[in-house]
């Protein structure tokens, strides 16, 4: 049982939830606050899971399978890694700046995590394997995405980054890690919990900008009509790659949709 | 080359940084530090280092937007995985000179406008040479303007503003952390360059001139900012004798003893040793060194 | 999950203008590790739909992180979600339940 107990902080009535806003938002989206973070659930798992941790016998089958699977993450991550670098020259703030570099080393670190993983796993032509395995709707998007950074679209590619991207990756990512072999599972874990830093982020910068401006609500509603089509495929192929038949596709997009209601994209 | 660029990984990088020299540390220094009572109490002084630490932060952003945006462009992974920690290096640097600049007395919501007003107009333009290079998603150029040209130039004025700051143990371990970054910084831009500069010869007649024009504006940098430096080193030297102990004492920099040393001597020091270390690095990767034109 | 949080863990009383005190809670680390270690007691990993909550506890509809306070919630407060970043107001579910609504 966690979260109970006689002992503890007895008189101390301070919290976080008393600071004010911009002390908050200091200290989240500040390199410190991300440096402690990451030591909490990384310190201890070098390259994403603990050493000690056993390898789960596979099959020729299950490992293609998994190889498979995992050939699609890189690609998700570098284009996260690619538009969250070209986002950091176009935060408004020091802090979203400072933010947008703390995402760009966990969008590298992701990259890195699975390409090892791969690796582990035997696949020795990583590049050339992730080419030929991963998924041409996840490229479409990356392409999409970049050129919404490339253009200087900040709105835009938040939306499609942090909010659309990552919310497909935290999706298949949790649904993964429930079926997945331990050091897959572990190395998934940690990549979640970077994702609710990345996602929250998205969500609370966009909802902040669209609350006075609804012009920009229209034309990102209007976007997110746009590449709604391209994120059901991009979660139909991976789902499919996981091995499931289209009626045991989990809740599909849930969060996607929930986000996109409270952002009031809903249209 | 593939071992050589294995070292490029995010875990090394947490295991050296966060886990390593920076464990334990409060945006770059011990929790229990202080700026030096002086530097605090006395206006000419407390003026100084705002003035030092505003440069610091320009330069620091301009690190920041020229490792972020070359991310996109690098040839390969490892690179990328380099440049993202490099990434995360320039914007610790940027929160931790900024809270320094709080640390002086600049009110968090007047840190923005502080940095605009006193930027060095020449370090701005500085930047604007290198960050037209990324802007264009040069690579080659990119890397040399940044990790040859502009951490260069950091890494000896860390080492100078540590050696002067004896008496101030809180900024000394604040950029005993930055120097150890920069490092890694150099030793990139020399090494991953070198064998970039090699596939691309004739990327070199535009490197040479951006060298040259960044090294233009570089010195005309340094020759504002130690130009009205006088008065205030001997103030300093002044409330050491009062107190009878100067913490400069028996400290030199490349050959300049920091407590008798004239603003022009350490201008004239400072100089020479980034542009030597100019010339040394891009001869390593097979570029020519440019002279710059002397800032009048 | 929770059930034993509303009663084993209140140990004093807040008034609240006119409304009935409120009970004030310890809180002990959870496991939680995602924030540095001064806040990790004031949050907790969801366990899914049998998990129940506390008066002292809401989930963040962003991340599904359950956020934990010293005092009991009630609606109007604010809380933050220091894994996800969002700042959020508590308010009363369709269900009579306590829930959070993001602030923007």
């Amino acid at each position: 049982m966690v979260g109970t107990g006689e002992t503890g902080d007895t008189g101390d009535a301070w919290e976080p939830h008393l600071l004010d806003e911009d002390e908050f938002l200091r200290e989240v989206q500040s390199f410190e606050f991300w440096f402690e973070a990451i030591e909490g659930y990384l310190g201890d798992r070098p390259n994403g899971y603990d050493p000690d941790l056993v390898e789960a016998e596979l099959d020729d089958a299950e490992r293609d399978q998994l190889v498979t699977i995992l050939c699609n993450y890189p690609v998700g991550e570098t284009a996260a890694l690619e538009a969250s670098s070209g986002l950091v020259r176009l935060a408004a703030t020091n802090p979203s700046q400072i933010f947008m570099a703390t995402q760009v080393a966990d969008e590298a670190r992701h990259v890195e995590v699975f390409r090892r993983r791969l690796e582990h796993l035997g696949v020795s032509d990583l590049d050339t394997t992730i080419a030929s395995r991963a998924n041409p709707e996840l490229l479409e998007f990356k392409r999409t995405l970049l050129g919404f950074v490339d253009d200087g679209q900040w709105d835009l590619a938040v939306f499609a980054q942090n909010v659309l991207l990552e919310t497909m990756e935290d999706t298949v990512f949790r649904f993964h890690q429930t079926t997945a072999d331990p050091v897959t599972a572990q190395i998934l874990e940690g990549v979640i919990a970077d994702e609710r830093r990345h996602l929250g982020f998205g969500e609370n910068d966009l909802g902040r900008r669209l609350a006075g401006d609804p012009q920009r609500r229209a034309q990102l509603t209007e976007v997110r009509a746009r590449l709604d089509p391209l994120v059901l495929r991009c979660f139909e192929a991976t789902y499919r790659d996981l091995g499931l038949r289209p009626d045991e596709f989990p809740e599909l997009g849930r969060s996607y949709l929930d986000a996109v209601e409270r952002l009031g994209l809903g249209g | 080359m593939a071992d050589f660029l294995s070292q490029y990984s995010i875990q090394r990088w947490l295991e050296a940084c966060p886990q390593g020299y920076l464990d334990g540390t409060v945006y770059g220094h011990d929790p229990d530090e202080t700026e030096a009572e002086e530097v605090l109490t006395i206006d000419s002084l407390r003026e100084a280092s705002i003035a030092v630490t505003v440069q610091l932060i320009a330069g620091e952003r301009c690190a920041l937007a020229a490792s972020s945006g070359l991310i996109n462009c690098a040839p390969d992974d490892a690179s990328k995985m380099f440049l993202a920690t490099q990434t995360l290096d320039e914007a610790r640097h940027v929160e931790i000179f900024t809270q320094r600049l709080m640390d002086l007395g600049i009110k968090k919501e007047d840190v923005n406008s502080t940095v605009a007003d006193l930027a060095n107009p020449n370090l701005v333009k500085f930047a604007e040479v290198l960050l037209e290079k990324v802007a264009n998603k040069d690579f080659v150029a990119g890397v040399v303007g940044q990790n040859i040209v502009l951490e260069g130039m950091a890494f000896s004025v860390f080492e100078l503003l540590q050696a002067s700051s004896a008496g101030n143990p809180k900024f000394a371990k604040t950029l005993a952390g930055t120097i150890a970054d920069e490092r890694r910084h150099v030793g990139f831009g020399e090494n991953r360059i070198g064998s970039l500069i090699q596939e691309h010869p004739e990327k070199r007649p535009e490197v040479e001139k951006m060298q040259a024009e960044m090294s233009y504006y570089m010195l005309a940098t340094f020759t504002d900012m130690f130009s009205d430096a006088g008065q205030r080193m001997e103030e300093a030297k002044a409330i050491a004798a009062q107190r009878d102990e100067n913490p400069l004492d028996g400290v030199s920099w490349h050959g300049a003893d920091l407590m008798t040393a004239t603003p022009d001597v350490m201008e004239a020091v400072l100089a020479d040793t980034v542009l030597g270390e100019f010339k040394t690095r891009l001869g390593r990767i097979g570029i020519e060194y440019q002279s710059p034109k002397v800032p009048a | 999950m929770n059930d034993d949080l509303d009663t084993a863990n209140s140990v004093e009383f807040e008034t609240d203008s006119d409304e009935a005190p409120r009970r004030r809670f310890e809180l002990e680390e959870t496991g939680f590790r995602e924030v540095p270690k001064r806040w990790r007691k004031f949050y907790r990993l969801w366990d899914g739909p049998g998990d129940t909550l506390a008066p002292n506890e809401v989930i963040c509809p962003v991340c599904k992180v359950v956020i934990r306070s010293h005092r009991e919630l009630r609606p109007g407060d604010r809380v933050y979600c220091m894994p996800c970043m969002s700042r959020l107001v508590v308010a009363r579910g369709p269900d009579g339940g306590l829930i959070a609504d993001v602030l923007y």
